[in-house]
């Protein structure tokens, strides 16, 4: 019995690759922590812990202080909202709207032109297409692939930066960033799914006739529909999540409210704009997620 | 109800919902005030982005002053990753105690009727306002972005490198917990459930029978959110930190656009890499 257990034991599974990978792991973790410039002690000295005295006071609401009393803390909310807040999270909503419905049809043809099974010369038939034309294929498939590794690679902060200065101060610069990064994402997880997609429908349609692109529009967009739905929902979360931020480097969403109390000091409002933040982020899970749920009984 | 047969749906629910997607994001335009006459920018703008797309092909090895690039560059790469790996690495441990707590499996409530009987409904209870409380921590942390939790820590304390892997803890290990928390429950049971059968503990059950089967897919996700803690940390360089987008922020302000590309291009080539490295791991750990 234990002799078995010590078979099964010496012949488990291995990999050197993966051993490498954690010993990798384990190396960088420390490396990080050692060498990584962070100077714990510091933040506990009395100048910080001083400072953080301060903001602590400073985060109550300014007519609060002092005499603190829970109907004015209400209305002192309700105030902040009624002013800015309910705008800022619409205008976050918005943005968010628009970047997902723009990343996902740009993502949309490129995915097509990424997946594996859809992207040769010859999709879904038995023989392959002349070499010449199968290499163009390959050629197209693995830079598609390419471009979308690029259009992730960098975050939409970056991007919404970059473009602001371009295109001056509207919604735009926001919407394009989070269109740009999420695009790439979405592409990506798009051409999982056509490369995981039943081929039995695609080859019979081939077979009688049916080309690239009405394959593509016609047998695939609806085989694939519902995982591109859950998927867009998935992202579509996340964008809620970046908007809320974007705002911070220029007047669009909620985060330009936050850094004008921040420099104005403002700590308190400061602190009601980001938990609104937090509630503008769970509004859009839930409604992600009872989306989802339609979407998944539907299929 | 009974089945009829009916004609095809024009359109059916995903149909709806996508057609609904699209009008709401016209909506969202007409509500923001844009429209596609304002994605052309004006004279200064098409000034910059000339001279910033052109910087593209000839990004700078050197600063302005003669100092090599490449130095300064490759301190900002490796706070980059010092930052994401630190946070990425107390967040993955959090993450997992609390998605320990937040997931049915251990304490598998489709088996808890016998225990209820046998130990008494408190426990049972207890287990459930655990679960209940973990869910509702994990969503508050996961709610608030690290960008937000940044700029908190700045005016609470000013700037300290430590206060930003912190910023980027909070929300990992919200998001580590949920996603891990989903990724048990949504493994096979199977295994176990053989296990409680042979009458090992909920706990051994789940250790055993559970945990190796979700594994895989637990470090897959970690290595994904590694490459995003990496984004993050290079963003929060935005804020003053010292991670690439310091320098992105800094040379784009001081219209040194060959700089800006050297950063960027060091951004791409850290991600690129990881994402390579990422795949060959990943194509071991589902095989």
């Amino acid at each position: 019995m234990s002799a078995d257990i010590d078979t099964l034991w010496r012949e488990r599974p291995r990999s050197r690759v993966l051993r490498v990978a954690v010993l990798l792991a384990v190396v960088l973790v420390a490396c990080a922590w050692l060498f990584g410039g962070f100077e714990g002690a510091d933040l506990l000295s009395h100048r910080r812990l001083a400072n953080l005295e301060r903001f602590l006071h400073e985060i109550v609401p300014q007519s609060l202080r002092g005499h603190f009393e829970l109907s004015g803390l209400f209305s002192w909310a309700w105030h902040r909202l009624t002013e800015r807040g309910f705008v800022a999270a619409m205008r976050t909503f918005a943005i968010s709207l628009c970047a997902i419905v723009l990343a996902a049809a740009i993502a949309g043809p490129l995915a097509v032109n990424a997946a594996r099974n859809l992207a040769t010369a010859e999709p879904f038939l038995p023989v392959p297409g002349t070499p010449a034309r199968e290499r163009v294929w390959s050629v197209i498939a693995t830079a598609t692939g390419l471009f979308l590794v690029l259009l992730r690679a960098i975050p939409e902060y970056v991007w919404a930066f970059l473009l602001l200065a371009i295109l001056g101060p509207t919604s735009w610069p926001a919407i394009l960033a989070l269109a740009i990064h999420n695009s790439g994402i979405l592409g990506k997880l798009g051409a999982e799914t056509i490369e995981d997609i039943d081929e039995g429908p695609l080859r019979a349609l081939r077979s009688l006739g049916a080309g690239r692109a009405s394959l593509a529009v016609f047998a695939v967009f609806p085989m694939v529909l519902s995982r591109f739905l859950l998927f867009f929902f998935y992202r579509w979360e996340s964008c809620v999540r970046e908007a809320t931020v974007l705002g911070m480097l220029g007047g669009s969403s909620l985060g330009w409210w936050i850094t004008d109390a921040r420099f104005r000091f403002r700590y308190d409002e400061m602190l009601f704009l980001i938990l609104l933040g937090g509630v503008i982020v769970l509004v859009g899970d839930f409604v992600s997620f009872i989306t989802r749920g339609l979407v998944r009984r539907a299929s | 109800m009974a089945e009829r047969t009916r004609r095809p749906a024009w359109i059916g629910t995903r149909g709806r919902v996508l057609l609904l997607a699209v009008l709401a994001a016209f909506w969202a335009l007409w509500f923001l005030g844009i429209g596609p006459s304002d994605l052309v920018p004006n004279a200064g703008g098409l000034r910059i982005a000339k001279r910033f797309f052109a910087a593209a092909f000839h990004p700078a090895f050197f600063t302005e002053n003669g100092d090599a690039l490449l130095p300064i560059l490759l301190t900002a790469v490796w706070r980059t990753v010092a930052f994401a790996t630190a946070a990425v690495s107390v967040a993955f441990v959090a993450g997992i105690v609390l998605a320990f707590f937040g997931s049915t499996a251990w304490w598998s409530p489709e088996r808890a009727g016998g225990e209820t009987s046998a130990r008494g409904p408190w426990l049972f209870r207890a287990r459930v306002t655990t679960y209940v409380t973990v869910r509702a921590v994990t969503a508050f942390l996961r709610s608030i972005h690290e960008l937000f939790w940044a700029v908190i820590f700045l005016a609470a304390f000013g700037l300290n490198n430590l206060t930003a892997v912190i910023a980027i803890t909070i929300p990992f290990t919200g998001t580590f917990a949920k996603v891990f928390s989903e990724i048990i429950d949504e493994t096979p049971r199977d295994s176990a459930e053989a296990l409680l059968d042979a009458g090992a503990t909920p706990l051994a059950a789940f250790a055993f029978g559970l945990v190796p089967r979700a594994l895989p897919d637990v470090l897959a996700y970690t290595m994904y959110r590694f490459e995003c803690g990496m984004r993050s940390s290079a963003v929060l360089g935005f804020f003053g930190y010292d991670t690439l987008g310091l320098y992105i922020r800094q040379s784009f302000d001081e219209t040194q656009y060959a700089e800006v590309w050297s950063s960027l291009y060091a951004l791409l080539m850290l991600v690129l890499v990881f994402e390579a490295a990422s795949r060959v791991v990943r194509r071991r750990l589902v095989a």
